[in-house]
């Protein structure tokens, strides 16, 4: 093994794969050095299967499948340290955010379904309301996780601490806020945004 | 009389919800320190981790379109929530520097982005515009004795590039500001580490983890209490912190206040104007011992 040095190139990297990360995150894959700074300091590397290094890695050798098909995209925290610390100026938090994007269009291959349901509640949330109701959020998150009894001594107590709105304001800009979605949809369609 | 300075705001979601003493507070404090800040009208949510997670296109869209709306308001942005505060510098940051983004999201809220305004963490404002000196001048009531564990978590100093708000690895902006009033802000190591906001409701037991590690900490140090700058961090550790405790079977009793409750203390906004009854671990205890109450 003396003088076994490994070649990044073009055959084992899958560069279209490459290139549409880097230029959805707008970060350079190619660039990590494999020092492992971004990994020591991530504070979800513990419920990864693929601490954030190594993500890379896989992507700089071509196997994003694995990457897509695994939950540490899913358990990405977004904190930024990674990014933070990078020597290399690697945005992995961006790549992060780009790796979930492609596996959610896929209609996500992922084995994690719970972060993945709870976004999109999120996200339909403020279709619907343009404001997170933190209950409604929780309530539906729980009936369609199936987990029904999940925080059921959360709520009571927060109720009585005024802390859970039960009435929806209207906000008058929803309608602002649907053209928003639907124009997005529309561009989409059309191809003029990813 | 007259305010000496005036802001927009823009509280977000939770400070109309489950952070409703995070909102409470900040407007006591800025009445006594005669800050103005008007509410943006019908300001709609960010979009959070949820949205930027998955869909940055709608996440930025979204921002840029809350910015517009700020744009009405005179003043610049003040925002108390730490993960709409990086949401909303993060796309102004990246709509400046890149064309193709700024042109997709145009069309997407049907006009031009404005990216003028500064958009400030209410601890900017407090440090930097209104001035430590001044702060220190306005406290009525110092809380002498008080040893508190200042807690960025993540989204306030990072990325190094986007918030501005202070050093990404050693800032110091929230000791300067709680050390103001008297009280004496804790060396402690895990005041910038993740709590985990973002799997409050899919992956809890992330939550009982990570916050355990920041509750043990604070600890540690030897503090009284943590203050937070964030609705979600004070989320984690404050209304969960009977559950953490009951996971690692271990006992804290922290109470976890939001700076602007310590500072309303200081600054003598009176004690039931500060929502000090609707944190879940009651600082009353506490208060009475250090005869802040
Ligand atoms: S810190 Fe940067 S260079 Fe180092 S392993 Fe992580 S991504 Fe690669
Ligand atoms: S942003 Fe994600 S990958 Fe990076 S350190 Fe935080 S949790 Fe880890």
């Amino acid at each position: 093994m003396k003088n076994s040095k490994m070649y990044l190139s073009t055959e084992t990297m899958n560069l279209g794969f490459v290139r549409k990360v880097e230029a959805l995150s707008g970060s350079s894959v190619r660039r990590c050095f494999q020092c492992g700074k971004c990994s020591a300091g991530c504070p979800m590397r513990t419920f990864m299967e693929h601490p954030p290094n190594r993500i890379v890695r896989l992507l700089q050798l071509g196997q994003w499948e694995r990457v897509l098909a695994g939950r540490s995209i899913w358990y990405c925290a977004s904190c930024e340290t990674c990014s933070t610390r990078c020597p290399n100026k690697v945005d992995l938090a961006a790549i992060m955010d780009a790796l979930r994007k492609l596996s959610w269009d896929a209609n996500g291959p992922s084995k994690e379904s719970y972060v993945q349901l709870a976004n999109r509640l999120f996200i339909e949330n403020i279709k619907t309301y343009g404001r997170q109701y933190e209950m409604r959020l929780a309530a539906v998150f729980n009936i369609k996780s199936g987990q029904f009894m999940k925080d059921f001594l959360l709520g009571p107590k927060l109720l009585t601490k005024g802390k859970l709105k039960v009435f929806h304001q209207k906000n008058r800009n929803i309608g602002e806020i649907e053209q928003i979605f639907s124009r997005i949809e529309e561009m989409r369609k059309k191809g003029e945004a990813p | 009389m007259k305010n000496v300075l005036n802001y927009s705001y823009y509280p977000g979601c939770s400070l109309h919800a489950s952070a409703k003493e995070y909102d409470e507070s900040t407007k006591g404090v800025f009445k006594a320190l005669r800050i103005g800040l008007n509410e943006v009208p019908d300001w709609f949510c960010c979009g959070a981790t949820p949205a930027h997670n998955v869909d940055e296109l709608l996440s930025l869209s979204l921002c840029a379109k809350n910015l517009s709306l700020a744009d009405n308001v005179e003043g610049d942005l003040a925002v108390a929530c730490a993960a709409c505060f990086s949401r909303l510098k993060t796309a102004q940051h990246r709509l400046t520097e890149n064309d193709i983004k700024r042109k997709q999201v145009e069309t997407a809220i049907a006009g031009a982005v404005s990216l003028e305004k500064p958009v400030k963490h209410l601890l900017e404002i407090l440090a930097k515009d209104y001035g430590l000196d001044r702060l220190a001048d306005a406290v009525k009531k110092p809380l002498n004795g008080l040893k508190v564990a200042t807690y960025y978590g993540c989204l306030l100093t990072r990325p190094p590039d986007v918030p501005e708000l202070d050093c990404c690895e050693a800032p110091t902006i929230m000791e300067n500001v709680i050390a103001a009033t008297g009280a004496e802000p804790v060396a402690w190591s895990h005041r910038l580490e993740c709590c985990g906001a973002n799997f409050t409701l899919s992956r809890p037991g992330v939550v009982l983890n990570l916050s355990n590690a920041i509750l043990a900490s604070a600890k540690r140090a030897g503090a009284d209490c943590i203050m937070v700058a964030c609705p979600l961090c004070h989320g984690n550790l404050d209304i969960r912190q009977k559950e953490i405790e009951e996971a690692n079977g271990t006992r804290y009793g922290m109470p976890v206040f939001y700076m602007t409750q310590l500072l309303g203390l200081a600054v003598g906004v009176p004690a039931g104007k500060l929502g000090l009854d609707s944190m879940i671990v009651n600082p009353l205890p506490l208060l009475k011992e250090k005869g802040l109450v």
